[in-house]
């Protein structure tokens, strides 16, 4: 008898719990942005980003995003959505407001969470200017009425509400202030390397809840989306495997590595359809960061 | 007969090497490998000229854009036969499965290396900025938001066209379409 209303009280109270977190709002609304966005650096961003990479399907020859191609990932199949501003498949009736809650905080705009493989956490020091030139480019591109395909998600990774536990438990700030007497080009890098172009979504290896592990920050990972792996990056390992500065700019431009092989599997994506964009400056920027050399 | 058995020893090594190379494959999965190595060195042979490290050659550019001209196209496609082993192999099954896709690439690298050959008298262009070549036409070059936000990229201009352009921006085409095929197609060699 005692054990039974142990029981039912741990029942009870788990139940209790569990409406505490489906109710518990994550986020919070950003103060308005009225500042005049420039398409220009927005588009540039989307490319540094990776919005234009991940949110095309490039493969089918999708127009520019209105949905990319699927990722499969051990929690289920994910479908990058539709971010043209097509008003019943896209971003259409978004404010920036929640254009910045989504990209920084990874909440949409009805508070649900995002899965990680949007990799918010890294957008997060994205500044009111940046997200007014994201927005703006945004404003661009034509829109596209056809939205994505849902995720397909099986239990229990369907339930976003464990997001919100996720998120308490493994939502790292990206490290984007600059660090002194370090030069220009490495705080650079630094902003691009640690936030915007979010090396360390694939170069650092994710824990069983698909977390990144933070004290292998950079060292590679085996279990990327389509069975795809990535090397490490960090300064040591990229010294031991002959790159310098130089030739790791120009891989970043061409794709094309020091013993003439090119990159392929989501580097070779990252390259063409991101960094490839970039200034030469940026590129210089984030090889020095890598390698951890002076300006 | 000494110097015969150091080049029979040569000989061996050198088998042995290429073998460890290409990880025992055989057949026609080792003639690809061996196309894809020359291909490699090819590139690898005009990226020092294209970076501006090395004095440009445009008699090397186009030789060596012959090279993987030649290896490129049909001759690449046929290196792919549905039924081969694909044991041994660094090819994904997406490559049968989306075997029309692969064929346009091989074909669009046949052009363009046909381009680049053309475009080798061109020299480099000098200094464009960062992004220029790679937009597509130089008429898009940091101007145009459609093709910064994901539009048309001209990947499949004509030879003749590619012909008109410096040769380092057809070299990066001939660079990107590589790296296009072995995002899906390729796994990682290790």
């Amino acid at each position: 008898m005692r054990v039974l209303t142990l029981v039912s009280a741990a029942a009870g109270l788990a139940a209790l719990g569990l409406v505490a977190v489906i109710a518990w709002p994550v986020g919070s609304v950003p103060a308005p942005i009225e500042l005049t966005g420039d398409s220009q650096r927005g588009a540039y961003l989307a490319r540094a980003g990776g919005c234009i990479a991940c949110h095309t399907n490039w493969d089918e020859g999708g127009p520019p995003l209105a949905g990319g191609a699927p990722l499969e990932t051990r929690f289920g199949t994910f479908h990058p959505p539709n971010l043209t501003m097509s008003a019943s498949a896209g971003m259409g009736n978004w404010t920036i407001t929640q254009f910045a809650r989504a990209v920084r905080q990874g909440v949409s705009p009805d508070g649900a969470s995002y899965y990680p493989t949007f990799p918010y956490a890294f957008y997060a020091n994205l500044t009111d200017q940046d997200i007014a030139d994201l927005w703006a480019a945004f404003q661009t591109v034509p829109a596209v009425d056809t939205p994505a395909p849902d995720n397909e998600v099986p239990f229990p990774f369907d339930q976003r509400w464990g997001l919100k536990l996720w998120r308490a438990a493994f939502l790292p700030a990206p490290r984007t202030e600059p660090v002194e007497g370090k030069s220009d080009p490495w705080n650079q890098g630094r902003w691009l390397v640690e936030g915007v172009t979010h090396c360390g979504a694939c170069h650092t290896p994710r824990n069983i809840a698909g977390a990144r592990v933070m004290a292998q920050k950079f060292t590679g990972a085996d279990a990327l989306p389509g069975q795809d792996k990535s090397p490490a990056i960090t300064p040591d390992a990229l010294a031991e495997n002959g790159w310098t500065r130089d030739d790791l700019a120009y891989a970043l431009q061409s794709g094309i590595m020091p013993n003439g092989d090119t990159f392929g599997g989501g580097m070779g994506e990252v390259v063409r359809h991101g960094t490839s964009f970039l200034t030469d400056a940026d590129r210089r920027a984030i090889a020095t960061y890598l390698l951890d050399e002076d300006g | 007969m000494k110097i015969h058995t150091i080049l029979a020893a040569a000989t061996a090594a050198a088998i042995a090497t290429t073998a460890i190379a290409h990880e025992g494959a055989t057949g026609i999965v080792l003639e690809r490998m061996k196309a894809m190595s020359a291909m490699r060195e090819a590139v690898k042979e005009m990226t020092p000229m294209m970076r501006g490290q090395v004095q440009y050659d445009a008699d090397a550019v186009r030789a060596a854009a012959q090279t993987i001209e030649s290896h490129a196209g049909q001759a690449m496609i046929e290196l792919f036969p549905e039924d081969a082993s694909r044991e041994k192999s660094y090819a994904k099954d997406a490559l049968w499965q989306d075997f029309d896709r692969f064929a346009d690439l091989a074909m669009q690298l046949e052009t363009q290396t046909r381009g680049l050959a053309l475009a080798a008298a061109n020299g480099l262009g000098g200094d464009q900025g960062g992004s220029g070549g790679m937009m597509g036409t130089s008429s898009m070059m940091g101007q145009d938001t459609s093709a910064m936000m994901g539009g048309a990229s001209g990947d499949t201009l004509s030879a003749e066209a590619l012909a008109d352009m410096p040769a380092d921006a057809v070299f990066e085409k001939v660079s990107q379409t590589c790296s296009a095929c072995h995002t899906p197609y390729r796994t990682k060699p290790e």
